[in-house]
Parts: C-alpha cells; sequence; structure tokens
C-alpha cells in the first residue's frame, strides 16, 4: 500500500482509489517500511534510555495512585496497618461517608475549593496578563520591574502566607493600620467568612509572577507585522489588544488557565499556615481535610475516598478548559 | 586527554567511595554508643532544638546511672508534625519505644492500640498528683510529665502608674468576672488617654489592653467549667457544651465586642504571651504556669494572681505526657526509664527555670521541696514567690477548683478542634453568637467524639 503524495496541499490517492487531501487522515497510515538497521538501534536505545523514567514515574506516581483508588474502597487505617489486620472491602461506604458524615462536611470543602480555584485563576490570568502587557513595552528599569514580579512566586509559600497574615492580621496589621489613619474601620480580612477568601486570592494573585513570565514570552511572539499591519490601518491601542494581542495570546492563555487551575485546586498552605479552615468552614478546602483524614491522623480509607473525588473534580475542570477551548483558542493559519 | 579524564574520572570515584566508607564508619560509631547495653530504647520528642539538646544530657544522666538500658533521644521536629511523622513509622513497624504524646491523640491513640494502657507507676510508692493522668474510661493510658495550671499574669508597672492594687493571689480573694471588667476597663486606653465607655473613646486606636483571655481551645474550656458549665460530659462519652458553658465563653468573647477592653485574639491567631503581656500593650493575660519561663530575661516587671471566676473558681491541670508505644519489645525497660525521666529530680532544668511544674504531690506538699522549686528558682521568686505559691502551687493541688482540661479522658479532641477552632472566628469577630455557632456546629463535635 502506498501513498501517491502530490504535493503539500495537494490531491492523494490511495490504492483504493479514494482522493484525500494532502493533510488528511489517510496520510498518518502506517505503510510497512523496511526500517535500517540504525533506526532499530535507536529505536531500542531510546527504550533502555525510557526504562528508569517509566519505572519511576510507575512506581512512584501510577502504582501509588491506583494505590489510592483502591484504598478507598476499603477500610483501612493506620491503626490497622500496626495491629496487623488486613482491610475489608466495603464499597462506596466511605463515599458514602465522607458525603453524608457532618464533622467532614465535603460537600462545603467541595465548594469553597472550587468557589477559592475559579476566583484565583481568573483574577491571577486577568493581573498577570495585564502585568506583562506593561513590562513588555519599553521602558527604563524594565528588567529589574520583571524581577520584581516574579520573585513573589519564587518564596515559600508558608513564609508568604505567614508574612501576609501579619499584614492584614486585625490586630496591629499594617494594613488596617494605614486604614484606621485614613479614617476607615478595621477590616477583618483574615478572620471574617465574608472577606477571608477575596483575601486568600489576592495573596495568590500576588505570587502568580511564573504567568507573568509565560505571558510575557507569549507577547513577545505575536507577530509584529500584524501590530505593524492594524497601526497603518489606524487602530488604536485597544484595538491592536482586542483584535491582534488577544487572539494570538489565546493558546498562553489556556496554559496558563491550567497551570492555575492545577495549582489553585491544590490550595492547602492557608488553612495550614493561618486560618485552620475557618472562619467557620469558609477555608476548609479539599486538601486540608485530606491531609488531616490521611497524615494527621491515619484514616487512609476516607483520605483516599477524598483524593478520588478530588482527582474527579480537577479532571472535570480541565475537562471543561479543554472542552470549552476549541471554541476560543486562536491558532496561526486557523479558520476561525 | 582521554588518560587525564580517566584519572580524574578514578579519583572522582576513590573519593566517593572513601566518603562512603568514611561515612559507614562514622554511622557505625554513632550506633555502637551503649550497643554493650541489654535493651536498647528509644525516646522520641518534638521541640526546640535546645530542648533536644537539654534532653540528650538528661538521657546521658540516665545512660550512666545503670548498666542494663541505654536510651537514644529522637527529634521528630515541632508538636504539629510529630504525630504524622509518628504514624509513618508506626506503618513500618519502626515507631520509638516511648516518648512524648500529643495530648489530643492520647486517648486515641491507646484505643487504637498504637499506645500501650500501661500504669508505669502501678505498685510504685510514690505516685504522681491528680489530674495529670490520661485515662480511657478509668484505665490508665499515660501520665504528663509536668503539672500546669492557667493563671492571671500582669504588667505591674502599668497597675502602679493606674493606681489600682494588683489582682488577688489567692482563690479565696479572687475577682467576679465584674471585677474583672472593671479593672480591665480602667486599664484600656485609646490614644488619647480614654477609657472604655468615656464619651470620645476610640476603639480603632487602643494603645494598652486591660486583659488578655488566651483563646486556645483546651483554654476556653475553663470558663465554662468557671461559669458552671462543661464541654464534655465527666466520663469524656458525650459532648455537653450546655448553656453555663456556651454562655461563659460568649463573656470571653465580649471582652473585645462589648466591654472594649481586650484585642481581638482568636484561637488560630492567639499567640499568647508573645501577642500579650510579652508585647508590652496588655495588663493582664490568663497563662499556663509556664509562662515563668517567658519572664525571664524580660524588663517587663511582671506578676501573678489567681484567675477572675464567673460562678465559681475553676482551674484547668494540663501538661503534655509521655507514653509507651505499643511496637517497643521492652515496655517494663521503658516505664522504668520514664518513672526516672518524669521524676523531678532528674529533670530539674526545665522545672528551675520555670516551664515546668513537678508533677508529683510531694513536691506540692513538703516544704523544703516547695522551697526548692518556687523559692530557689530566680524567675519564680521574683514574682514573688509567695504570690505563685498560693496563686498557682495551691491552686494547682486544690481538686474543687483545678480539673483535667478534657483531653486527659476525652477521645478525638484533635478532630473537635479541626471543626470547634475555626467555628468559634465567627464568634469572637461577632458575626454569631457562640449559641449560634455551638447549634451549627454540635452535629459535627458529636460525630467528630464518636470518631
Amino acid at each position: 500500500m502506498r501513498l501517491n503524495l502530490r504535493g503539500a496541499l495537494g490531491t492523494t490517492t490511495c490504492c483504493d482509489g479514494c482522493p484525500h487531501n494532502g493533510y488528511g487522515m489517510n496520510i498518518f497510515r502506517k505503510e510497512k517500511k523496511e526500517k535500517s538497521i540504525i533506526a532499530i538501534k535507536e529505536q531500542r536505545a531510546a527504550y533502555v534510555f525510557l526504562i528508569p523514567a517509566f519505572l519511576g514515574l510507575s512506581l512512584i506516581t501510577y502504582l501509588p495512585l491506583l494505590a489510592a483508588l483502591i484504598v478507598g474502597f476499603t477500610d483501612l487505617t493506620v491503626f490497622m496497618l500496626v495491629r496487623g489486620e488486613a482491610p475489608s472491602f466495603v464499597g462506596l461506604e466511605n463515599f458514602r461517608f465522607i458525603f453524608t458524615n457532618p464533622s467532614i462536611n465535603f460537600l462545603n470543602s467541595i465548594y469553597v475549593t472550587i468557589y477559592f480555584a475559579l476566583f484565583a485563576i481568573i483574577s491571577s490570568v486577568i493581573y498577570s496578563m495585564f502585568i506583562a502587557v506593561l513590562l513588555n513595552r519599553k521602558m527604563p528599569g524594565r528588567t529589574f520591574l520583571r524581577a520584581v514580579f516574579y520573585i513573589p512566586y519564587i518564596l515559600p509559600s508558608a513564609a508568604v502566607m505567614i508574612s501576609w497574615f501579619f499584614l492584614l492580621r486585625y490586630e496591629g496589621g499594617l494594613v488596617n493600620y494605614i486604614l484606621v489613619n485614613m479614617g476607615f474601620d478595621r477590616v477583618h480580612f483574615l478572620s471574617s467568612a465574608d472577606t477571608v477568601i477575596p483575601a486568600l486570592v489576592m495573596i495568590a494573585v500576588w505570587t502568580c509572577g511564573n504567568l507573568i513570565v509565560i505571558f510575557l514570552a507569549g507577547l513577545q511572539n505575536v507577530p509584529r507585522v500584524y501590530m505593524e499591519a492594524a497601526e497603518v490601518d489606524g487602530a488604536n491601542f485597544w484595538q491592536r489588544f482586542w483584535r491582534i494581542t488577544i487572539p494570538c495570546m489565546t493558546p498562553i492563555i489556556f496554559f496558563n488557565m491550567l497551570m492555575s487551575l492545577v495549582v489553585n485546586l491544590q490550595v492547602v498552605v492557608p488553612a495550614l499556615a493561618v486560618t485552620s479552615g475557618g472562619p467557620g468552614q469558609s477555608t476548609m478546602f479539599m486538601t486540608y481535610l485530606l491531609y488531616h483524614f490521611g497524615p494527621r491522623t491515619g484514616q487512609y480509607a476516607f483520605a483516599s475516598a477524598m483524593a478520588f473525588v478530588f482527582f474527579l473534580i480537577s479532571a472535570l475542570l480541565a475537562a471543561v478548559i479543554f472542552l470549552t477551548s476549541k471554541s476560543w483558542i486562536f491558532y496561526e493559519g486557523d479558520d476561525k | 586527554m582521554k588518560k587525564v579524564s580517566k584519572i580524574i574520572a578514578l579519583l572522582c570515584t576513590a573519593a566517593l567511595m572513601f566518603g562512603l566508607v568514611a561515612c559507614a564508619d562514622s554511622g557505625s560509631g554513632s550506633g555502637a554508643e551503649g550497643s554493650d547495653r541489654e535493651v536498647q530504647l528509644t525516646f522520641s520528642m518534638w521541640g526546640e532544638v535546645a530542648e533536644y539538646e537539654s534532653t540528650k544530657v538528661a538521657l546521658a544522666e540516665f545512660n550512666e546511672s545503670q548498666d542494663r538500658i541505654w536510651v537514644t533521644a529522637l527529634h521528630l521536629g515541632s508538636q504539629e508534625e510529630y504525630a504524622e511523622r509518628l504514624l509513618i513509622m508506626s506503618t513500618g513497624d519502626d515507631m520509638p519505644d516511648t516518648g512524648m504524646v500529643d495530648e489530643r491523640t492520647a486517648i486515641g491513640w491507646a484505643r487504637e492500640g498504637l499506645l500501650l494502657m500501661y500504669d508505669i507507676y502501678a505498685g510504685q510508692p510514690s505516685r504522681p498528683k491528680d489530674g495529670i493522668t490520661f485515662k480511657d474510661r478509668g484505665q490508665t493510658v499515660a501520665y504528663s510529665v509536668a503539672s500546669e495550671v492557667l493563671a492571671l499574669w500582669f504588667n505591674k508597672d502599668m497597675f502602679d502608674d493606674a493606681g489600682i492594687p494588683h489582682p488577688p493571689t489567692r482563690i479565696e480573694d479572687a475577682w467576679t468576672w465584674d471585677e474583672f471588667i472593671e479593672v480591665a476597663r480602667q486599664l484600656t486606653f485609646d490614644s488619647n488617654g480614654n477609657n472604655p465607655g468615656d464619651a470620645g473613646f476610640d476603639a480603632n486606636n487602643i494603645v494598652q489592653y486591660g486583659a488578655y483571655i488566651n483563646q486556645w481551645a483546651w483554654q476556653l474550656e475553663v470558663w465554662a467549667l468557671s461559669n458552671g458549665g462543661r464541654w464534655y460530659s465527666e466520663d469524656g462519652t458525650a459532648i455537653v457544651f450546655d448553656a453555663a458553658a456556651i454562655e461563659g465563653m460568649q463573656k470571653v468573647y465580649d471582652l473585645h465586642l462589648v466591654h472594649q477592653v481586650a484585642p481581638f485574639n482568636p484561637a488560630q491567631q492567639d499567640s499568647g504571651w508573645h501577642d500579650s503581656l510579652g508585647a508590652g500593650n496588655v495588663a493582664m493575660a490568663s497563662e499556663g504556669q509556664w509562662a515563668v519561663g517567658f519572664t525571664s530575661g524580660s524588663d517587663i516587671n511582671y506578676g501573678v494572681g489567681v484567675l477572675p471566676y464567673m460562678e465559681r473558681p475553676a482551674n484547668i491541670t494540663a501538661g503534655g505526657p509521655v507514653g509507651i508505644f505499643s511496637q517497643t519489645d521492652h515496655p517494663q525497660e521503658a516505664a522504668e526509664f520514664l518513672r526516672w525521666y518524669s521524676n523531678p529530680e532528674n529533670n530539674w532544668g526545665p522545672i528551675e527555670y520555670g516551664w515546668w511544674m513537678p508533677n508529683m504531690m510531694n513536691w506540692f506538699t513538703e516544704e523544703a521541696l516547695l522551697q526548692r522549686w518556687i523559692d530557689d528558682a530566680p524567675h519564680r521568686a521574683r514574682l514573688p514567690a509567695s504570690s505563685f505559691r498560693t496563686a498557682v502551687a495551691d491552686v494547682a493541688i486544690n481538686t474543687d477548683v483545678t480539673h483535667p482540661t478534657g483531653w486527659y479522658y476525652t477521645p478525638n479532641t484533635d478532630a473537635i478542634d479541626r471543626i470547634l477552632i475555626p467555628a468559634l472566628v465567627e464568634a469572637a469577630n461577632g458575626t454569631k453568637t457562640v449559641q449560634q455557632v455551638i447549634d451549627e456546629v454540635r452535629p459535627a463535635l458529636v460525630a467528630a467524639l464518636a470518631g
């Protein structure tokens, strides 16, 4: 079976005589080629070199993932391991427990986690895009400013959270001190259920220097020719931004949203370092509950069931971003 | 060039091998310490590096005091990560023989078989004082290595400057809650020198607070008791949080919300001493007797008195326990070591410095011993010692007043705290009343207690 390729965009004809576009599916049909000895050796070498990484991934990532999934359907606790007892299969009992036991209130945890994550994703992407556009302009001290905006990202997250706690605390916090001196009342930034999530989102946004760097890289790849053409046509800054920059940046926005989703769904440091899940249950994030039931108290079956639900929710949200991306991501040469 | 590369590679390999051998030697050297002893024990602990070093000194004394048992200290970081590290070790059958136990997990771990229910003082002539024994349904689990109670600490200079008599130091003279609020009001000033209730008082610019009640969950319990209520049933099997307990807690939050004499310090933001008396802007603070340790090296002129009361004088005992972990092969030797370790004579440093009070009853009743750990300990002596004796030592052995805090007899207080601490922030900030908060979380507390 041989393809008759006539030009990059020309019509191709395979042995059954069906015409196909040059980039059509049939071009991917496998042909039986005789491979050279060198190619075979290279292929074998590639497999050999992949073995350590594959084993590492399997043993450290995929097997524990599988184990966690299985444990979620048993009654395993750390104490059973100590007593040498074998876990029993309990079906969906752990899932029923975590969704119905009032001491867990798992539905609330799902809600506050998603609320925080979506709020943080949207805010981070808008903020980092805005800063990146500013930092992309030619101005004195640009390199210094880029470093300034990136540094929060590389600071230890617990240290960042505790520092912000001291800035935002009700008693003796710098921000409240400034507010009072400006004639306002003090605000319970981290100690009110109404303000704690916005305050934590603000901190998350402050630390999104990585997104800024990625946006900067993307901005520098926006074809200059489009900008020049638009300028010649008399487009102002906003028109160029909305009609050229944003469409050209949509693949980068997509990537940053995905990365931001992964990071913000796993939020746990604020609860561990500052809020203890409160006020009320307003920051009782899923990962905080996971920590409590897993490493903290050794109730591995409940923790695994939570982790499984967490995985499903993460996958669902990622899928939503992937599926909707087709309608808003523009690639160069795309028909849209 | 190739030869040079080979030589460098050989040298690197040799250096690596030498390093490995050296490491192996040094490892076996340290491991060989005490290897001639019949029994090898490990004692796990949390705390600062200085505490670890101090513990090692104590263990060295024990190791030298006899020739059968050798104990090695195992430092597992801070208290917050201690329990989880032990749990991880337990999965590999690698737990220490004995060690400190997180108060919140003691009863639960004993029930689950991780901690032996072993009375290290069974059949012994001397026993610890009442109220510091962790018991599960009557069975002894562990003993606190120190015996602590709460007290009312104050800044003498602030009282003297305001011309107010110092807080009482005898339980029979303790202030009522209303008296306490009134003194706190007189000691609270805004930036213009106004007290709460004065015309023009600016609650946003308070420069000195009169009162600071520590709001760590287990310390709040004392105010439930003081108001005639309870958090838990006496056998630790039920959540109570009755009306009197709720009212007592509300009175504490009202110090900030209504009377404006105390700062906002909900449990998870409460740094205790460092945010109160230690910061030099609070006149009175409730804190454990261990605050004696904080007073050392400070320029602040501290004093100590008895806690005020609501309906009845009340206090709680506290103190980190030591226990025997179930994976040990040497429970008797571990008990022997723990008795030695818990003996005030053998752990004198923390007692003399002020962090601990002795755990044995005779240290509270025999004058010579009282003299030794109070009058002869400089940090307690300057309070002065007579105040400490009546405000702290006498209260600690007064069982009509002082009761074990919940974790001595209640399982799963760790899970209860996870719910209660964040929930109470909404009572502390005034969004809800304590009654509303407890009504909301009561089913969760009941479920958490059940495990």
